[in-house]
């Protein structure tokens, strides 16, 4: 079990930037996740940890040994790392067996045949593929390969797990149902494990922390709740959450000294608790963001409601999402909306004040 | 039952007509090469042999038996030679990243655009200086060399299709470079190994010109050489000729026939998906 410390760590292919001064901390049997779009680094990242990338700046601790360093020509290489990757594609040896898939890190390092045959058959028990031992990966379903390629990855014990995207492959359903056995797994091995994925529900459900990447720079590191709650930019918190947090650019404005937004169509004054924080930015643009399930919807004016056009509620089953404009914006509520909320009508949105946040309209960054 | 289309039956006429075109001179071999010497003067030679007999067979080898050995001694080792030479260049160059691999595949497929003539004397001297002149081993070199090119292109191919991710994953399981190689890559190499091999085969079973300046009338002079050897000086056995090159071209088709179903596989097999 091991601590990863990643300071500075830059890689560029070409003129790309892939990676841009990360640092992260990421604890001792922690699951940690690395979340962003695609493009965002966030493989690269992991390919570093792994030293399967050199990296061109930065360097790399698993506690306190130094693994990667390129200024001081420090490169530990994959072999002696002591770290297990699972691939988006499973990456089984196509022509050996489950058994000697499984096998094959043990083999490599010259483990005595009963001691391979005692852990390939503990191994599989725990991933429940015993019966598989004898096929090869061709005869194996999607979700089936995911687990001969974990166990490759626990057989050895190693002190890391490295994952990338190991569910994207998978169906809806398989997915959500691996994502448990994941976590599961996680809990009763217990090993540091960094994962990989641009499925912010995937990341929010596994992870104990997450990173989110934008365009190789860090955006955020926080437990999902945090994320979700108090998201430090206008991309974190676009991109945590279904349907996302909504967002509507306006211009500050002093009104009998208390701040107001506004929002072209109409105005809305901040709630008490913030006027100060806002005040001390200093900024005139800002965005003004709610999550969907914050809002409530009514067909009757209210006082600091903003009016919306309806154009058309969904209904999930467990809950309907309605769909608004305001002005040239969509947003979208998750609510119930009340009797005389009708469609194509105008209706008004009132706002959860302790929910919502304000953004500086030109870095995206945080304000309240 | 339907009949089939006019425009089908036009196609199989056609296919029919160009399948009797290519067999017939393979059918006129035959047939001459069954035919006492007197026979093969009083019939056309696509006729059938009045009297058979196996007699020009047995001339014919009486002459080639040598070279054939030769011939079938240098191919196999150069053919194995040069398969794995380009098995391990293609792999170097498809997937061990280093500094100038581009340009160094660069040279390597500009090899097989180099023509035989072009090395000639260089190949003669450098031969003779190595002591392997009029040896089954100049054969063997040259060949093999000759070969590295374009086995290591078809391997390097092969290769690229192979997802890079297997061989990452083979080294965070601890394998090192040549254990990649024996344990993962060379396990699925089958198919470019039937695809370079009967290429590589072919080409150098048939080869003329190397043999003819490297062993020319020397105890390694390969069936080739002595094939054309056996035109005589003032009369043709046709007979014996034909017979010679039915022998000379027997090995050549039992390769195809014993790896022709795997050769199609393998130019197939473009991903090797797990």
């Amino acid at each position: 079990m091991v601590k990863v410390i990643i300071k500075n760590l830059t890689k560029k292919y070409g003129e790309v930037q892939a990676v841009k001064n990360l640092d992260l901390d990421i604890e001792d049997k922690e699951f940690f996740v690395l979340l962003g779009p695609s493009g965002c680094g966030k493989s690269t990242a992991l390919l570093c940890i792994a030293g399967l990338l050199r990296p061109d700046r930065g360097e790399i601790w698993f506690d306190n040994k130094l693994v990667t360093n390129p200024q001081r020509d420090v490169y530990l290489p994959p072999q002696q790392r002591e770290v297990a990757m699972v691939f988006q594609d499973y990456a089984l040896y196509p022509h050996m067996t489950v058994s000697q898939n499984i096998a094959f890190p043990l083999e490599v390092r010259k483990t005595s045949k009963s001691e391979v045959v005692k852990r390939v058959k503990a191994t599989a028990e725990l991933l429940g593929i015993s019966q598989l031992l004898d096929r090869k990966p061709k005869q194996l379903s999607g979700g089936q390969r995911q687990r001969v390629a974990l166990g490759r990855a626990i057989i050895r014990e190693p002190k890391i797990f490295l994952m990338d995207e190991p569910l994207a492959n998978l169906d809806a359903k398989l997915r959500v149902y691996m994502r448990v056995e994941l976590k599961k797994l996680h809990q009763k091995l217990g090993t540091t494990t960094v994962y990989v994925t641009h499925d912010q529900v995937e990341a929010m459900s596994l992870g104990d922390r997450v990173a989110v990447l934008k365009d190789g720079i860090l955006q955020q590191v926080a437990a999902p709740t945090e994320l979700y709650d108090a998201p430090k930019n206008t991309f974190v918190a676009g991109f945590i959450g279904s349907p996302p947090m909504n967002m509507l650019n306006g211009n500050l404005v002093e009104k009998d000294e208390n701040l107001t937004i506004d929002l072209g169509v109409t105005t809305f004054e901040l709630p008490h608790w913030m006027q100060e924080k806002v005040k001390e930015a200093k900024v005139s643009e800002v965005v003004l963001g709610f999550r969907p399930e914050h809002i409530t919807l009514t067909g009757k004016y209210q006082v600091n409601t903003i009016e919306a056009k309806v154009e058309m509620c969904e209904s999930i089953g467990r809950e309907v999402h309605v769909h608004l404009t305001v002005g040239d914006n969509s947003i979208v509520a998750v609510t119930t909306p009340a009797e005389d909320v009708k469609v194509g009508k105008a209706a008004w949105m009132v706002l959860n004040e302790e929910k919502i946040h304000i953004f500086d309209g030109k870095t995206g960054g945080i304000l309240a | 039952m339907k009949l089939p289309s006019p425009t089908r039956v036009l196609l199989y006429i056609v296919l029919i007509l160009i399948a009797f075109l290519i067999v017939l001179p393979f059918w006129a071999g035959i047939t001459t090469s069954l035919k006492t010497s007197i026979d093969v003067i009083y019939t056309i030679p696509v006729e059938p042999p009045p009297s058979p007999t196996f007699g020009p067979w047995m001339d014919a080898l009486e002459v080639m038996g040598r070279p054939l050995l030769n011939s079938l001694t240098f191919t196999i080792f150069a053919t194995i030679f040069s398969c794995i030479i380009g098995s391990i260049n293609g792999y170097a160059l498809s997937k061990i990243r280093f500094k100038g691999s581009d340009i160094v595949f660069m040279f390597f497929s500009l090899g097989i655009f180099i023509p035989y003539q072009t090395v000639l004397i260089p190949l003669v001297l450098t031969m003779s200086k190595l002591g392997l002149y009029n040896t089954l081993g100049a054969l063997v070199l040259a060949h093999t060399a000759y070969g590295i090119p374009i086995c290591t292109l078809i391997f390097r191919n092969f290769y690229k299709e192979i997802p890079d991710s297997l061989v990452m994953a083979a080294k965070t399981d601890g394998a090192g470079t040549w254990k990649i190689y024996r344990s993962i890559l060379l396990p699925l190499s089958a198919a470019a190994f039937v695809v370079a091999g009967v290429l590589q085969f072919t080409s150098i079973w048939d080869d003329f010109l190397f043999g003819l300046i490297l062993a020319r009338g020397s105890e390694a002079l390969p069936a080739s050489v002595a094939l054309a050897n056996l035109r005589g000086t003032t009369t043709a056995n046709w007979n014996v000729q034909m017979a010679g090159a039915l022998w000379f071209a027997l090995p050549v088709v039992i390769v195809y026939l014993v790896l022709g179903k795997y050769l199609i596989k393998g130019y197939m097999a473009g991903a090797v998906k797990g």
